[in-house]
């Protein structure tokens, strides 16, 4: 065989092919809408001491959950008793891979012959993994122990025998066994795939070309990226920002970072940010490692498969015990609202000196809604939980883009009206760009989005979390901020009550649920907006003309 | 004499055969080409014609694809587009479905909006999920909205009324008021479009048809005028991005049914020359200039969805567009796709193309970019004698050129890049294949890869070798494949409609009833335009997309029994349980749900069966053009055997290394692979790992 160099590099996007082969695996395989249409999983495959070789994503948030997974499994278990057939399963938040109990690790050591080769790994949103709210899924929680089941690194197969009592114990532990027991058997299946992949490309190329393969593969993922920090300024950039509630009526929370360039080595530094908190908005240092590498992929390269060569110059330092790095047993179901927030603040702290990659602050939030209730024409049950688009930032040379999903989502769908109405008992009376002050601009924020449900069934229940309800998305070089996230209960007498968190709030018949999704901040002086765009935003009602007047300092010709 | 025309980006090709009509026999196909014409494409159409000498008074029939809608939808050169959707609604077109392919790209930006959002505007009226009008449609607004288009130099309007699939009246009311009120403009409302849900992705397909409307009616307008100026008494045809031709008449009404007529075209004629050999199992690959595209064709049946974007990539969500289109993948890999090194070290081709102009560095044209096809050239599987068809004498100079600046970021030898150039291009081909095959729960060893366009040849041996398909097939006229396809379709017209149904026993007659309004509809349709028709002159095939209830996505199966009147549940049921498990791996006890009813309905065009490729006798050394020196990358560099495929005759026997050479073919072979000719004069290669297995 010639030209090996090339050989190399089609087994190195083989290996990266493998990410995605793996991820329309899960695709196929999983029962559950939150992974098939939400796509909130990520999967890939990491070498044999868990270096990140190629993942496959649907959201933006899991990029740190796979590798240090299989860096925790070998801390918990020596080499030899980890053999051929095995399969692990974990998703303790507080160690390697950890969000919260809702996303399952399920990882398959690979072994050539007697050797461990690699490692295939899948980590995915299960529907229920038991604890005191339905879905797993609360804001109201104040300990691990009430937000589900929790699996430090055990063995679900073992040597290819599966584990029945600990089939026994998951079924015997949620509401809804067989959706769980199925999201498990996908992510195993989906880890197959890859480990099946993976072995063809032993079998094709030998063993010793494979791992050349992936150290290679490793190192180009550090050449492109190094080649990238090297064009961001060296310096101390600095920044806070809180969270604003926990849920429990705590808050605000601070987040503070100190990110340090020096050419080839970026450190983002969170100490100083608050104490973790009471109720269930903390997130534990792998989250906020998985948030970290998230904003440092955006501004190093975006545009390569991410793999652990990539994250060699990132270094996330931070304290034991704070909101971001929480200890056993705080309570974290909640965990996007922290982790979001650090990675906002990264953002907040490095957009000034990078203003073609980072746009000014968004929603941040995933403005997570659920409403449940019997619906009006079968009387059975129905719960929705989506996730919201908002307003995105405006760029230096652009304006903010408008109804986009939040950063840590990524390939997610808003679910269509003409669906929704026929699937739940609520009927969508507008779905539109609203009029809010703010992201005012010589660059716009993008539009948030004002949705309102109107309640078709008896009653029904809004439970609701999001993150920039008082406080706002932030401003670039004298734009101005953006708007708030809220919802409104708009009541039969005309009362309307606001709501920044809260959990089944009852919302009779014909009543309205509005939602406001936040407007994503300005860039530069709204006087130095051009006329001409001006008098066009006008036109098109994306500025009144009142905000043109006091906001733009606009007079009518 | 029937002709079909397809309008490419370089060259427009024309593909004609002789039918006697006394006897019915046909004659030899024949084909030319000619230049496209840009921007008044049917001057080439009608050039192609008077090339070949052929009098469109001779014409029986004519099909033609036309570019015309995709060339103004990418090319943004549609025309100023109003939207009316119900109060509240408008923005959904911006909002469009609020997903980020590109991750980790903080600086996205979603693709623009064809409507400006003081373009869309919006009138009162609602219509439940159930299709009950809680809102008759407030048309009051209408004459003050239309002033304000006209002021704006508005030219089309598009209206999307939600849940107006299932009860599509006040939709109805608002048109028929506009036109009215504004008799000149275009208009088209959703229910013309799409009876499907979703209503953003209806929405924009009802806008990209209304923007395009007026251009595509100008153009076929145009297009018949000449014709028949010329002597032709019938009307063309025109070709559908559903594999199916249709009128004029009916394309001019809903213009982005053309929006993929060619690779359709393509695809289509592989599934039907496939029938005609035995073969019915088929990955199908076109490799063109800039891109391949890939499909796979199950039972002689070819996929057709609903569910295709145009401008959509791993970085970009694109643009939906909800109409019948044959499922293909299609990726930035041709023979024009660029070779260049990122600052990695690493080597990529594609998704860049020198296009057709300036087109690889090897035509001189100006390219100072290596791409596959110079690789092609520099390895010796392209003949450089016969280059483009002998045409021209390669540019080596240029070719050195282009090579120098990736030999010195790699520090190799120019045919050591080539290698790798090849290597790549067909390990990205080898992925899409993937895509269609592996990743659906098909094994590509149950299928043979037949591949057409103007590298298909060229590349198809190795992916087979990469894929383990056992066997490849390379079709008569492989590079004007989808003109000629054209001639092998016949009518049809797709009609959806989405529609919750359980399929359960007391479901039948209702799902026999919806059945019945479509066909009803078809056979309107198509009698509308010619002589009345009866049910039994239409080809009728019952499709239902469905899903288990609680679940999301759905799978297209038959509808047992309905041909017949009689619905056959369980045996429904049974192929779905089947085709599920095989998509998405599993089955379940749940109930079953109908989600969308599918009636295809086609008028058979007759066909006079493919002829025999004539057989004199001659020797297969009487072939033989000669011999060179082709490098065959893995393989090594063998001495191979060139013959001329014009002279090759059905039941002719070789092994690689060779190459077989037509004017616009080149179809590689290494060494120890079979290549049989079949009695069409259709290439069969029988790979050695089968065969020696």
């Amino acid at each position: 065989m010639t030209t090996n160099i090339f050989t190399l590099d089609i087994i190195k996007d083989s290996l990266v092919a493998v990410g995605e082969e793996m991820f329309q695996a899960m695709l196929r395989t999983s029962m559950s809408p939150i992974i098939y249409e939400g796509t909130d999983f990520a999967v890939g495959a990491t070498d044999a001491t868990g270096n990140l070789l190629a993942q496959g994503n649907g959201v933006a948030a899991f990029l740190a959950a796979l590798d240090t997974a299989v860096v925790s499994t070998l801390d918990h278990h020596d080499l030899d008793e980890i053999k051929p057939g095995d399969v692990f399963i974990t998703n303790t938040p507080y160690e390697g891979g950890g969000t919260h109990l809702s996303d399952v690790a399920i990882l398959i050591p690979v072994f050539h012959e007697t050797t461990l080769i690699a490692w295939t790994v899948n980590k995915a949103h299960w529907t229920e993994v038991g604890g005191a709210q339905p879905g797993s899924v609360s804001s109201s929680s104040t300990e691990i122990y009430q937000e589900g089941l929790r699996f430090t690194f055990i063995k679900l197969y073992e040597e290819g025998r599966i584990n029945q009592a600990l089939v026994q114990v998951i079924r015997d532990n949620v509401r809804l066994p067989d959706s769980t027991i199925g999201d498990m058997h996908a992510g195993v299946a989906a880890a197959r795939v890859g480990e099946k992949r993976i072995l063809e490309l032993v079998a094709k190329y030998g063993a010793p070309m494979v791992l050349q393969a992936m150290d290679e593969l490793l190192d180009y993922g550090e050449k492109m990226t190094r080649a990238a920090l090297a064009t961001i300024p060296s310096g101390v950039y600095e920044a806070e920002d809180i969270i604003e509630d926990d849920g429990l009526g705590n808050g605000p929370f601070a987040v503070k970072i100190k990110v340090t360039i020096t050419g080839d080595r970026l450190i983002a530094d969170f100490t100083g940010s608050a104490p973790q908190a009471p109720g269930p908005v903390n997130t534990t240092y792998a989250g906020l490692l998985t948030g970290a590498r998230c904003l440092f992929k955006a501004i190093t390269d975006p545009g390569i498969p991410a793999n652990g060569g990539c994250f060699r110059m990132l270094e996330v330092v931070c304290p034991p015990g704070t909101v971001l790095t929480a200890q056993p047993p705080a309570p974290v179901s909640m965990n996007f609202q922290a982790r979001n927030a650090a990675v906002d603040v990264f953002w907040k702290a490095l957009a000034p000196v990078l203003p073609q990659r980072l746009p000014a602050g968004h929603q941040q939030s995933v403005c997570a809604t659920f409403i449940s209730g019997l619906h009006p024409d079968t009387g059975e049950l129905f719960v929705i939980g989506e996730p919201l688009v908002g307003g995105w930032g405006a760029c230096h040379d652009s304006d903010g883009d408008a109804g986009q999903f939040c950063s840590s989502n990524g390939e997610t769908y808003n679910i269509p009206c003409e669906l929704f109405e026929a699937r739940y008992g609520l009927q969508v009376a507008q779905y539109a760009f609203h009029d809010q002050d703010g992201g005012a601009g010589e660059y716009r924020g993008g539009k948030g989005v004002v949705l309102d449900y109107r309640v078709t069934a008896e009653r029904a229940f809004l439970t609701y979390a999001a993150a920039r309800t008082s406080s706002r998305p932030w401003a670039l070089s004298g734009g101005q901020e953006g708007s708030n996230n809220y919802a409104e209960v708009r009541r039969h007498g005309g009362d309307v009550e606001r709501f920044g968190m809260c959990t089944t709030v009852p919302v009779e018949r014909d009543e309205v649920i509005r939602i406001y999704t936040a407007t994503g901040g300005g860039y530069g002086d709204p006087r130095r907006r051009p006329r001409e765009l001006l008098e066009k935003d006008i036109k098109n009602g994306f500025v009144t003309t009142a905000q043109a007047t006091r906001d733009y300092g606009y007079e009518p010709a | 004499m029937r002709a079909a025309t397809d309008v490419g980006g370089t060259f427009t090709d024309l593909v004609y055969y002789e039918v006697d009509r006394a006897t019915g026999q046909s004659g030899q196909v024949r084909i030319a080409k000619v230049d496209t014409t840009p921007p008044n494409f049917e001057e080439g159409v009608v050039g192609s014609l008077a090339k070949a000498k052929i009098s469109p008074a001779d014409l029986d029939f004519f099909a033609h694809g036309a570019t015309v809608v995709i060339n103004a939808l990418t090319e943004r050169k549609g025309v100023k587009t109003a939207l009316i959707t119900t109060a509240g609604f408008r923005d959904v077109l911006e909002i469009a479905r609020g997903n980020r392919p590109d991750l980790f790209n903080f600086a996205f930006h979603k693709p623009k909006p064809f409507v400006e959002r003081h373009l869309r505007a919006e009138l009162t009226e609602r219509t439940n999920y159930k299709g009950m009008i809680e809102r008759p449609v407030d048309l009051s607004p209408l004459p003050d909205m239309i002033a304000a288009f006209k002021h704006e130099g508005v030219e089309a309007i598009a209206i999307v009324f939600l849940h107006s699939y299932i009860n599509p009246q006040n939709e109805q009311l608002a048109v028929d008021r506009i036109r009215k009120l504004w008799p000149e403009v275009s208009i088209l409302a959703s229910h013309a479009v799409s009876r499907e849900w979703r209503e953003y992705e209806r929405t924009s397909t009802t806008v990209l048809s209304a923007y395009v409307h007026p251009i595509a009616e100008r153009y076929i307008g145009t297009l018949e005028k000449k014709l028949s100026d010329q002597g032709f008494a019938g009307k063309p045809f025109m070709m559908q991005s559903n594999g199916g031709i249709t009128t004029a008449r009916a394309a001019k009404a809903n213009p982005i049914t053309m929006v993929e007529s060619g690779p359709a075209s393509g695809i289509f004629a592989a599934a039907y020359v496939g029938e005609a050999i035995g073969y019915h199992n088929l990955i199908v690959l076109d490799i063109g200039g800039t891109t391949a595209k890939c499909t796979l064709i199950e039972e002689g049946q070819v996929k057709v969805t609903t569910e295709y974007y145009i401008e959509r990539d791993g970085k970009n969500p694109g643009y939906p567009i909800q109409t019948p289109v044959s499922d293909i993948v299609e990726i930035g890999n041709g023979g024009g796709s660029i070779a260049w090194v990122d600052v990695g070290g690493k080597l990529h081709v594609g998704p860049h193309s020198a296009a057709a102009r300036p087109g690889p560095a090897a035509y001189g044209h100006g390219g100072t970019k290596a791409t596959t096809t110079d690789a092609n050239l520099v390895l010796g599987r392209i003949d450089p004698a016969s280059f483009v068809g002998g045409e021209r004498e390669p540019d080596w100079k240029a070719v050195d050129a282009a090579f120098a600046p990736l030999q010195l970021a790699l520090d190799m030898s120019r045919e050591e890049v080539a290698r790798g150039i090849i290597r790549i291009a067909n390990a990205n081909m080898t992925r899409a294949l993937r895509l269609v095959s592996t990743n659906k729960g098909h094994d590509p060893r149950d299928f043979s890869l037949m591949a057409f366009g103007g590298g298909g040849a060229m590349h198809a041996v190795a992916l087979a070798e990469e894929l383990k398909v056992p066997h490849v097939i390379i079709p008569v006229n492989s590079s004007v494949f989808s003109a000629w396809g054209m001639l092998l379709t016949d009518l049809r017209r797709d009609y959806l409609r989405t529609r919750m149904v359980p399929l359960a026993s007391g479901s039948s007659s209702l799902i026999r009833d919806i059945f019945g309004e479509l066909e009803s509809e078809a056979l309107n349709d198509y009698s509308d335009e010619d002589q009345p028709l009866t049910r039994q002159d239409i080809a009728f095939e019952y499709l239902v997309d469905m899903r288990y209830a609680g679940q999301q996505h759905t799978v297209k199966v038959p509808c047992t029994g309905a041909n017949v009147g009689r619905i056959d549940i369980d045996a429904t049921a049974a192929s779905f349980h089947a085709a599920h498990e095989k998509r998405f791996t599993y089955r379940l006890d749940s109930a079953i749900e109908l989600v969308n009813f599918h009636l295809v309905a086609k008028l058979v065009v007759p066909k006079p069966p493919l002829s025999p490729k004539p057989k004199t006798g001659r020797a297969l050394a009487d072939a033989i053009k000669g011999q060179r020196q082709v490098d065959y990358d893995v393989h090594g560099v063998h001495t191979a055997t060139i013959y001329d495929g014009l002279l090759l005759e059905p039941d002719m026997e070789f092994h690689g290394p060779a190459v077989i050479q037509e004017p616009s073919v080149t179809c590689v072979i290494p060494p120890r692979h079979r290549v049989t000719i079949d009695r069409l004069g259709n290439y069969h290669i029988h790979l050695s790992f089968v065969e020696e297995a």
